[in-house]
């Protein structure tokens, strides 16, 4: 039997022997080599030493090969060093074993590509044929839009499986039209899902609060969960109400702490007055932040234009 | 490499072809197998890429047919037999290395005997 050690010898080996004959043309290249592997394993079989101890070094095989073969050796002279090199390199990666070990498993995720190419398709041609929609990797249940992503989904699943496990090979012209279309379908999808993430991020704000923008801003520190306005002199403010370009409300994000909105005579929660007033789990009130203000140029005579609630000639703080 | 084996392996590489077809035509082999029964027969210095290249050039030459055998344990075996091509081409070589070794035993000979005396 053949252990493990044995077959990657024998595939370094081939491999070695490979690539000392790859500037032969490939049809006498296949010809000769064409059980190479399976001689060696033979070899290998027998107890003894790694093949190199018993057959001397790769490239006095191949050397020995060609000469018993009586290959030509006329376009050695004739071949680019560099295309040299590149098919040596070439054969020295179709044969190594981690290729041949991904040339085998590769097949068993064709089906796997099917369905996800049918999936992939759908979500090219809706990011495509509507631009306003919200694109998510999960088309919303909620919406006609969403039913017929779904359903054209299935469909297209369906097809491309169909077109996977059809029998007959594909005359030559239509392969390469087929690969070129697969490879098209993972080159465009890339470029949607990269547009996905800004899609994905407004769609989920949206549903959270259809008509109010929350103010959502990530900084690198975490989550706005407050605002604590101040005057330029450095008094904290109360009920100061944020709006945004398009005199929508501005929110924050919901945090673990509780918070209590004032209720307006309309009796609905004004929630866009700041600071919050806000209870940690524990009931513990959240006390402002200890802040730095930042150095304001010399004083001007006027400071009415200023956000100052309480103006004040000289600000002190 | 000495050069008693030197001399034998230039020497082997005009007859190989005759060899291997001598061996081919006691019985069907494959690759390893030519191998082993040449060194058997006292060809010991015949190198394991001759063979095999030599094998796969016959074969490419249509003297020689081949069919894979399966093994159970090991890889399968691609055995070599010889077609009616490959026993002409045998029966030919065979010949032109009759009357050439006799003329060589001769030559040595005369040689051998003249110095002998």
């Amino acid at each position: 039997m053949v252990s493990n050690d044995q077959a990657s010898d024998v595939a370094t080996y081939a491999a070695s022997v490979r690539a000392a004959l790859s500037d032969l043309p490939a049809d006498q290249a296949e010809a000769l080599l064409e059980d190479l592997e399976d001689h060696l394993r033979e070899i290998a079989a027998e107890p003894g030493g790694p093949l190199s101890e018993r057959l001397g070094p790769p490239d006095q095989y191949a050397q020995e090969l060609r000469a018993a073969y009586g290959a030509v050796q006329a376009n050695r002279r004739r071949q680019d060093p560099f295309l040299h090199d590149l098919r040596r390199a070439r054969a020295w990666v179709t044969g190594s074993g981690w290729y041949r070990e991904v040339r085998s498993f590769l097949p068993g995720l064709r089906p796997a590509w099917w369905v996800l190419r049918g999936y992939l398709v759908v979500l090219i041609l809706t990011a495509a044929f509507s631009p306003g929609y919200g694109l998510g990797p999960i088309p919303d249940l909620g919406t006609k839009h969403g039913l017929a992503e779904i359903f054209a989904t299935g469909v297209a699943i369906w097809l491309s499986v169909r077109i996977g496990r059809r029998r007959r090979p594909l005359p030559q012209p239509a392969r390469v039209l087929a690969i070129s279309a697969n490879v098209l379908i993972a080159f465009v999808v890339v470029m949607v899902l990269g547009n996905m993430h800004s899609f994905a991020y407004s769609e989920i704000i949206g549903t959270a609060s259809p008509e109010q923008p929350t103010f959502a801003s990530a900084f690198a520190a975490g989550q706005v969960t407050n605002i604590y306005p101040f005057s330029q002199d450095g008094k904290p403010l109360s009920n100061v109400l944020l709006y945004d370009q398009d005199g929508r409300p501005i929110t924050v994000q919901q945090s673990e702490a509780q918070t209590t909105y004032p209720v307006g005579a309309d009796g609905k929660a004004i929630t866009n007055a700041y600071p919050l007033t806000q209870r940690h789990s524990n009931g513990d009130p959240v006390v402002a932040p200890r802040v730095a203000f930042p150095p304001w140029p010399t004083p001007s005579p006027s400071p009415s234009a200023t956000a100052s609630t309480t103006p004040s000639p000289s600000p002190t703080r | 490499m000495n050069q008693a084996e030197l001399d034998t392996t230039q020497l082997l590489k005009g007859v190989l072809d005759l060899a291997v077809l001598a061996v081919l035509a006691e019985a069907d082999s494959y690759g390893y197998d030519v191998v082993r029964r040449l060194r058997e027969n006292g060809l010991d210095h015949v190198g394991d890429a001759s063979v095999y290249g030599t094998l796969r050039r016959l074969y490419q030459a249509g003297a020689l047919n081949s069919y894979v055998v399966p093994s159970e344990e090991g890889p399968h075996r691609k055995y070599y037999g010889l077609n009616n091509r490959g026993r002409k081409a045998l029966d030919q070589s065979a010949q032109n290395w009759a009357s050439f070794s006799k003329a060589l035993n001769h030559l040595l000979n005369g040689r051998s005997n003249g110095h002998g005396k």
